[in-house]
C-alpha cells in the first residue's frame, strides 16, 4: 500500500465551529510564512454538527445577566462535574466570541424591535440569553465562518479522513496523523508542529441518533490508542424526540426540536394518553434528561406506538400557529411524509450530545506535546449535562484559543518531528484489516450495535444490564474482525468506511460502557436505576478512562473547586436565583 | 423493550427500478429496492449500497435538510436526495438518480463542489468587516428595507441545487451562478458589510449578474424557497446605477 508524505505547520482536523475558528485564529496570529492546513472527512463548513445547530448562542450580553450567572448555570447544569476553568474561559469568553462572530464574520443574528440582538429562553438557565438566527442558527455560523476560512490561504484537505495520531519514535510528542484520502483510497501522512483534534464526538452507536452521519467518534478512538485519558466518557445527552420513521431510513433519530415541548406541545403514549405528568410535575416541560426517562419508561411499560415510541401531538395549539411557529421543522416533516401542525408524529429520545472527551486544560492542551483538542472530542466544559446553547458556543470559543495557542506555540518549535515507523505501520495495517477479510454486510453489525447500547448503556442503566452489554459489544467486536469487503477499488469506497466507523465506534462504545460501569450514582445525563442518587456534590469526582498496558482502566478523580464550591454561588445577596419568569 | 416491525410486512411487497448513474461504465446501472412507507431518496441510495452494491458511492452528512452534502438529479431535477420523500418523486414505478449538473463527477453520485465554492469567493460572497471582536454589538433596526432584503437571501445552505438547476451555467462555466450571485446581493445589502467596491466589480464583471437571462429555474427548484433570481436582478440594477454615477462623475 503506498503512502504519500506531506507537511504542514498547523493542522486542524474538523471543519464545524471549532475547527473553522482554529483556521481562522490561527492563521491571524501565527508568525508569517506560517502553513495551516484543514483536513476534514467530508467538505468544509458541511460535515459536523455545528452546522445543525438550532437553539442558539448562550452569552452574557443581556442587561442585568452576567458572566458569573451564565457560569453559575453551566456549573449547575452540569451537576457539579465541570472543570471550572474551562467552564468560566468558556463564559468569560462567549462574549468576545460573539462580538468577532457579528463584527468579523458578519453574522447575521436576529433583533428585538428596538434593534438589539434578541436572546431566546432555553431550559435550565436564569437568564433569557440564547441568542439565535430563527432556528437555524447553526447554518449561519457555519456558512459565514465557511467564507472567511474559503477566502484565507488555508490548505484544504477535504475528504480526509483521520484513522491515527502518530507519535514521535520516543512518545514524547506527536509527529502528525495518518489519513485516508477517501477520494483516491490512498494512504496519507501528515507531519504538523502543531495538530488540533476538533472532529466532534457525537454518540451515533445509539440506535436513535442525532448527529450528522459523518460522526463516528474517530477521534476519541485515536486519541484512546494514542493513550490520553478520556473524562466523562459515561455522560451521553439524550434528546427526548428524536423523529421515529421506522428502520431502514435515515430520517429516524433526526431531533424535532426543543421548543415544541416549550410551546405546549403534548406526548402521548401508545393509547393515546398524555403520562408526562406521572414523572414530573412540569409534565413535557421538564428538562431533556427527565422527559427522555419518562419515555424510555413508558416505552418499556409496553405503551409504545407502532414504531415503538410515543407520539408528540400539536394540533390542540392550532395547526396554523403551529405551521407558522415552527415553519422548518413543520415543513421538514413534511417532506418526509409526516403532518407535524396538524397530526401526531411518532418520537423516541435520541442519543444528541457527548459530554466526555480528552482531558484537556483550559488552553486545549494535552498530556500530548503537539496535540490540542476542542469542541465536542473535548471533556471538562459541560461536566453531566451540557446546556442548549453552550455547545456551538464552546465549540467556537475553545475553536479560537486553540488557534491562538498553536499560533504561539509553533513559534517555539523547531522543526517537524519524525514520527514512529512501527505506530504509522500498525495504523495502516489497523485500516486494511477487513481488505483481506471475506466480504459481508457491515450494516446488520451496525444495528447490532446500536440496539446494544440503546438496550443496556443507554437512558437508564444497571449494573447487570451495563455488563451485558459489554457483552453484546464484545460479540460485534469479534464478528467485525472477521467480516471484510472486497479491495478491488478502494476510490471513495463507502463500505471501507462503514467499517471504519464501526471500529472507532465499537472501541468507544466499550468506554462509555466501562465508564457507566464505575459511576455508581445518577448524575446529570448518566441514570442508574440501581444508584439512583446523585451523591454529595462536596464528594463529586469525575471518571478518567485511559489506556493501560493490560487494557482500559477506569479511575474516579475529585472534582477541583477551583472556583466556586458547592452550596455556593458567584452571584450577589442581592442578586434573585432566576431572572426569567416562570412558564404558565 | 418492545420492538415493532416498522409498518409490518406488507410495505416489502413493492419494489421501485432504481436507475443509478454510475462513472466505471459511464451509463445508469438498474437495481430494484424493497419499498417502505418511511423512505427518501438518500435511503434508497443508502439501500443499494449497504445491500446490493457495496462500490456506489454517494455523499451526504446530516440528513435534515441543512449541510446540502446530498443534492442529485433526481428524474432529472436537483434535488436534496435526505428531504425528497420516494412517493413523491416515482415514475411508472421507478426513479433516475444522477449526479448533480453543472459540476465534476468524483465518483459515481459524488460531484466536486469546488468550483462551486471558489465562485462562491469570486463573486466576493464573503464578509468584509468594519468592527472588530472588541466592538459591542451595534444596534440594527430589523425593519429596514436593506436589513429584510438582506435577511431574505441570507437562508442558502449552499447545496447547489440552484447552480445545478441553471442553464445559464450550463452555457457558460464562468458565470459565478445563482448562489454566489445571491449571497453577493445579500451582502451588498448589509450595512456592517465594507466589501462594497470589489464586490461591485465582481459581480458586473465577465461572469457576473449580467449572465443572467431571469429564466428562474433557481428559484424554481430552492428547496429553502429563496428567490436568486430577484437577487441578481437587484445586482444588476445596483450595477446599472454605479455606470450612471461613473458616466455622471466622468461626464
Amino acid at each position: 500500500m503506498q503512502l504519500e508524505r506531506h507537511d504542514t505547520d498547523i493542522l486542524i482536523l474538523g471543519s464545524g465551529g471549532a475547527g473553522l475558528f482554529a483556521a481562522l485564529h490561527a492563521q491571524r496570529m501565527a508568525p508569517e510564512g506560517t502553513k495551516v492546513t484543514l483536513a476534514v472527512k467530508g467538505l468544509i463548513g458541511k460535515s459536523g454538527c455545528t452546522r445543525m445547530v438550532q437553539g442558539g448562542y448562550n452569552v452574557a450580553l443581556g442587561k442585568g445577566d452576567s458572566v458569573e450567572r451564565h457560569f453559575m448555570d453551566t456549573i449547575n447544569g452540569g451537576k457539579w462535574l465541570p472543570n471550572q476553568d474551562m467552564a468560566w474561559k468558556l463564559c468569560k469568553l462567549a462574549v468576545e466570541r460573539i462580538q468577532e462572530l457579528e463584527n468579523e464574520v458578519g453574522c447575521f443574528f436576529d433583533r428585538n424591535p428596538d434593534g438589539t440582538v434578541h436572546q431566546k429562553a432555553f431550559a435550565g438557565q436564569t437568564f433569557d440569553r440564547t441568542v439565535h438566527k430563527g432556528d437555524l442558527t447553526g447554518i449561519e455560523i457555519i456558512s459565514r465562518l465557511m467564507e472567511q476560512v474559503l477566502k484565507r490561504p488555508v490548505e484544504k484537505l477535504q475528504e480526509h479522513r483521520a484513522i491515527g495520531l502518530i507519535p514521535t519514535r520516543d512518545g514524547s510528542a506527536l509527529s502528525g496523523v495518518l489519513f485516508i484520502d477517501m477520494r483516491s483510497g490512498g494512504f496519507r501522512f501528515v507531519r504538523a508542529k502543531a495538530v488540533l483534534m476538533a472532529t466532534g464526538g457525537g454518540p451515533t452507536m445509539y440506535k436513535y441518533h442525532t448527529p450528522s452521519g459523518d460522526k463516528t467518534m474517530d477521534g476519541l478512538a485515536m486519541a484512546l490508542r494514542a493513550g490520553l485519558p478520556l473524562r466523562d466518557m459515561e455522560m451521553v445527552q439524550f434528546h427526548p424526540t428524536g423523529l421515529l420513521a421506522g428502520e431502514g431510513t435515515r430520517m429516524t433519530g433526526t431531533v424535532l426540536e426543543e421548543g415544541l415541548r416549550g410551546a405546549g406541545g403534548h406526548l402521548l403514549n401508545g393509547a393515546g394518553n398524555r403520562f408526562m405528568f406521572d414523572y414530573a410535575d412540569k409534565g413535557e416541560r421538564a428538562t431533556r434528561d427527565v422527559v427522555s426517562r419518562g419515555i424510555y419508561d413508558e416505552m418499556r411499560k409496553s405503551n409504545a406506538s407502532p414504531n415503538g415510541g410515543v407520539y408528540i401531538s400539536m394540533a390542540h395549539l392550532g395547526p396554523d400557529f403551529v405551521a407558522e411557529k415552527f415553519n422548518g421543522m413543520v415543513k421538514r416533516c413534511a417532506d418526509c411524509g409526516f403532518d407535524l401542525a396538524g397530526g401526531r408524529v411518532e418520537v423516541v429520545p435520541t442519543a444528541h450530545y457527548f459530554m466526555g472527551g480528552v482531558v484537556v486544560d483550559a488552553d486545549t492542551r494535552t498530556a500530548m506535546e503537539g496535540l490540542y483538542v476542542a469542541g465536542e472530542d473535548a471533556g471538562g466544559a459541560h461536566g453531566s449535562n451540557r446546556l442548549g446553547g453552550n455547545g456551538v458556543a464552546n465549540s467556537t470559543v475553545y475553536g479560537g484559543v486553540a488557534g491562538d495557542v498553536m499560533a504561539r506555540d509553533v513559534a517555539q518549535v523547531n522543526g517537524l518531528r519524525e514520527p514512529n515507523k512501527d505506530v504509522l505501520d500498525g495504523e495502516i495495517a489497523r485500516a486494511m484489516h477487513p481488505l483481506s477479510r471475506k466480504p459481508g454486510p457491515i450494516q446488520n453489525l451496525r444495528t447490532q450495535l446500536q440496539d446494544a447500547m440503546w438496550d443496556e448503556v443507554g437512558v437508564m442503566r444497571t449494573a447487570h444490564g451495563l455488563k451485558r452489554g459489554l457483552d453484546r459489544i464484545a460479540l460485534v467486536e469479534d464478528e467485525l474482525m472477521e467480516t471484510g469487503l472486497a479491495s478491488g477499488n478502494l476510490a471513495f469506497n463507502l463500505t471501507w468506511h462503514d467499517w471504519l466507523n464501526m471500529r472507532s465506534l465499537v472501541d468507544i462504545s466499550q468506554v462509555i460502557t466501562h465508564a457507566a460501569i464505575a459511576r455508581k450514582n445518577s448524575r446529570g445525563a448518566h441514570y442508574r436505576e440501581d444508584f439512583p442518587d446523585s451523591g454529595a456534590m462536596e464528594d463529586s469526582a469525575y471518571t478518567v478512562a485511559q489506556m493501560g498496558k493490560t487494557g482500559l482502566e477506569v479511575s474516579q478523580l475529585p472534582v477541583e473547586f477551583s472556583i466556586v464550591r458547592p452550596g455556593e454561588t458567584l452571584l450577589g445577596d442581592d442578586e434573585p436565583e432566576t431572572l426569567v419568569e416562570a412558564a404558565e | 423493550m418492545k420492538h415493532v416491525a416498522p409498518g409490518g410486512s406488507a410495505q416489502f411487497e413493492n419494489t421501485l427500478k432504481v436507475s443509478v448513474w454510475r462513472s466505471d461504465t459511464d451509463g445508469y446501472q438498474t437495481f430494484l429496492v424493497p419499498q417502505q412507507d418511511s423512505q427518501t431518496v438518500l435511503d434508497i441510495v443508502t439501500w443499494i449500497q449497504q445491500n446490493d452494491d457495496p462500490t456506489l458511492s454517494y455523499r451526504f452528512a446530516c440528513r435534515v435538510g441543512m449541510c446540502g452534502s446530498c443534492a442529485m438529479m433526481v428524474n432529472g431535477e436537483p434535488r436534496w436526495t435526505c428531504r425528497t420523500h420516494v412517493s413523491k418523486v416515482t415514475q411508472n414505478g421507478g426513479l433516475e438518480i444522477a449526479p448533480l449538473r453543472n459540476l465534476p463527477v468524483i465518483k459515481d453520485l459524488v460531484v466536486d463542489m469546488d468550483p462551486f465554492f471558489d465562485k462562491w469567493v469570486a463573486a466576493e460572497g464573503v464578509f468584509e468587516p468594519s468592527l472588530t471582536r472588541n466592538d459591542p454589538i451595534e444596534v440594527a433596526d430589523p425593519t429596514t428595507v436593506q436589513r429584510q432584503q438582506a435577511d431574505a437571501a441570507i437562508e442558502c445552505i449552499n447545496c447547489a441545487v440552484c447552480y445545478a438547476a441553471c442553464d445559464s451555467v450550463a452555457a457558460d462555466p464562468d458565470y459565478l451562478g445563482p448562489a454566489a450571485l445571491n449571497r453577493a446581493w445579500s451582502l451588498v445589502n448589509d450595512v456592517r458589510d465594507a466589501g462594497g467596491g470589489p464586490r461591485l466589480d465582481a459581480i458586473s464583471g465577465a461572469g457576473g449578474c449580467q449572465n443572467c437571462h431571469s429564466m428562474g429555474s433557481c428559484a424554481q427548484y430552492c428547496p429553502n424557497d429563496l428567490n436568486p433570481t430577484a437577487s441578481i436582478a437587484g445586482l444588476k440594477w445596483e450595477t446599472a446605477k454605479s455606470w450612471m454615477k461613473q458616466g455622471w462623475l466622468k461626464w
